[in-house]
């Protein structure tokens, strides 16, 4: 193994090994998180709204719910490893090492990437034991729930880089992050809603991330696939070379 | 390619302003052999730690030219940052990791192969008393402990310049006497260490050169000899009391009454 296959290698694990040894928090809070709204919007919810679009309603939902697992654990975990690093000094040890900014970046964001990933995963393996769901465009699936996931990690590490108090990171999450999921239809479709709530759905960028999911499991959508997934991988990578051109200045890591 | 002659640490008219408009550094220059034992003092504020964190990379001067070893510090940093090891002033451990995790993790940092950084790692952790808490969480450790771990982990890729940032301030006698026996051993197998303490005798006993800086500038530097000549008196501590107006405090004075 080269030099830097090692420094990247131990950059990485670190950052699996920080949420590994806290995992009740980081991965069984949300996984039962998640599994308390396939509970809720499957029995409760689903025994009144039996189909969507010709969907069963749980099967509806779980694309959502799994692309929203993803992405918020990714992006929880990034910034808080970040800012915590910050707070403590701890990230002066990466900082002062030979690792390039690039190296730095792609660890960070490739920790709560996997975390995201192994979230999303479990709840898909109990979801397909519980549910009859399916997946109808694996070509569009694996794309796209990737780029969610290395979206919302880079948003992550981007949020935890301009963090200054923890205070920061929960706001993003609270207000931001949180609302455009809920209102980027994981519960419903957008043609359901009366105007100008649908039209108003339609500049949520999340939006198109969970049409993009949802179509890659039960084959419905509501927009434009290639287009989507054009712009979620446009988007993911500028918000990628954001975060490389902050890395490469320092801001607000190396003073 | 670095010259065979190069000096350990070659800085020359380092400077750094900070956004919000403090100039820490303006113009400082040193030079550092290899194998040399070279202390930094100032009061507080002075400008130390900002010039080690240009020298390692947390801090980017705005001017001037730093190379460690021959290698430019900001274009070669790869290379630069290769050859130093930080003790920093605060305790900055990851308190997710263990006492094994953080030397082995660091080794990593800097490219060590696996079998070499698990060596490594037991043998500072035998050199620094931690083995019997190799798997304890740094969370865990006394004060004490903590600082010999942030030793250990700045030697674990042996460095060839050693920086020290006032690494014994609040250690007890006992374990800042078993530091500097240390730190003086590997000084003499070749190690270059740049010091900054606030301890005078400290510094002192194991400088063979000592720069003081002040205000963001080299005041003066020169063996404690040359620095007490300097400014007339009899002792490093006095010149230091010159060096930030206080000569009033000097012991020779309250020794002898005159401010008693």
């Amino acid at each position: 193994m080269s030099t830097w296959q090692i420094r990247f290698l131990s950059l990485w694990r670190r950052e699996i090994s920080r949420f590994m040894k806290i995992k009740k928090q980081t991965l069984g809070g949300p996984l039962l998180e998640t599994f308390l709204y396939i509970s809720v919007f499957g029995a409760a919810l689903g025994s009144r709204i039996k189909e969507l679009h010709g969907i069963e309603y749980i099967v509806f939902v779980i694309p959502g719910l799994i692309m929203m697992a993803f992405a918020t654990n990714a992006f929880t975990n990034n910034s808080s490893s970040i800012l915590q690093q910050k707070f403590l000094g701890a990230i002066h040890d990466q900082l002062s090492s030979p690792a390039s900014p690039r190296e730095l970046l792609l660890a960070f964001c490739l920790g709560g990437f996997v975390r995201g990933l192994i979230v999303a995963t479990l709840t898909f393996i109990v979801s397909i034991v519980l549910t009859n769901l399916t997946v109808d465009h694996v070509l569009v699936l694996l794309p796209a729930i990737f780029l969610v996931g290395f979206f919302f990690a880079n948003l992550g590490v981007l949020i935890g880089v301009r963090a200054e108090q923890f205070d920061d990171v929960a706001f993003a999450q609270t207000f931001i992050l949180q609302p455009l999921i809920f209102l980027g239809g994981v519960f419903y479709s957008a043609s359901l809603l009366p105007q100008p709530f649908e039209t108003l759905t339609k500049f949520n960028p999340v939006y198109y991330m969970i049409s993009l999911v949802r179509y890659g499991f039960v084959g419905f959508t509501e927009v434009n696939i290639p287009l989507a997934l054009g712009a979620l991988t446009a988007a993911t990578v500028a918000l990628f070379l954001v975060n490389l051109r902050l890395f490469q200045s320092g801001y607000k890591l190396r003073s | 390619m670095p010259a065979e002659d190069a000096k350990a640490l070659e800085i020359v008219d380092l400077q750094k302003r900070y956004p919000n408009g403090v100039e820490a550094l303006r113009g400082v220059s040193i030079t550092i052999e290899p194998g040399d034992f070279f202390g930094l003092l100032g009061p507080n504020g002075a400008g130390k730690s900002t010039l080690i964190h240009c020298a390692t990379g947390l801090a980017q001067p705005t001017g001037g030219e730093i190379r460690v070893f021959g290698q430019n510090a900001i274009a070669d940093y790869g290379e630069a940052r290769t050859a130093v090891g930080l003790a920093p002033q605060e305790v900055n451990l990851d308190q997710f990791l263990t006492c094994e995790e953080t030397l082995e993790f660091h080794g990593g940092y800097f490219g060590m192969a696996k079998r070499d950084r698990q060596e490594r790692a037991a043998e500072l952790l035998e050199t620094f008393s931690l083995t019997a808490k190799a798997r304890d969480s740094t969370r865990a450790l006394s004060g004490g402990m903590k600082r010999r771990l942030i030793l250990a982990r700045a030697l674990m890729h042996r460095p060839r310049l050693l920086i020290l940032d006032e690494p014994t301030a609040g250690v007890d006698i006992e374990l800042r006497l078993e530091l500097w026996h240390y730190v003086q051993k590997i000084n003499a197998e070749g190690v270059t260490i740049l010091l900054t303490t606030h301890y005078l005798e400290e510094a002192d006993q194991l400088c063979g050169r000592i720069a003081f800086i002040a205000d963001g500038q080299i005041a003066a530097q020169g063996t404690s000899e040359e620095l007490a000549a300097r400014y007339d008196v009899v002792n490093l501590e006095d010149a230091y009391l010159a060096l930030v107006g206080r000569r009033e405090l000097s012991r020779s004075h309250v020794e002898g009454g005159i401010t008693a």
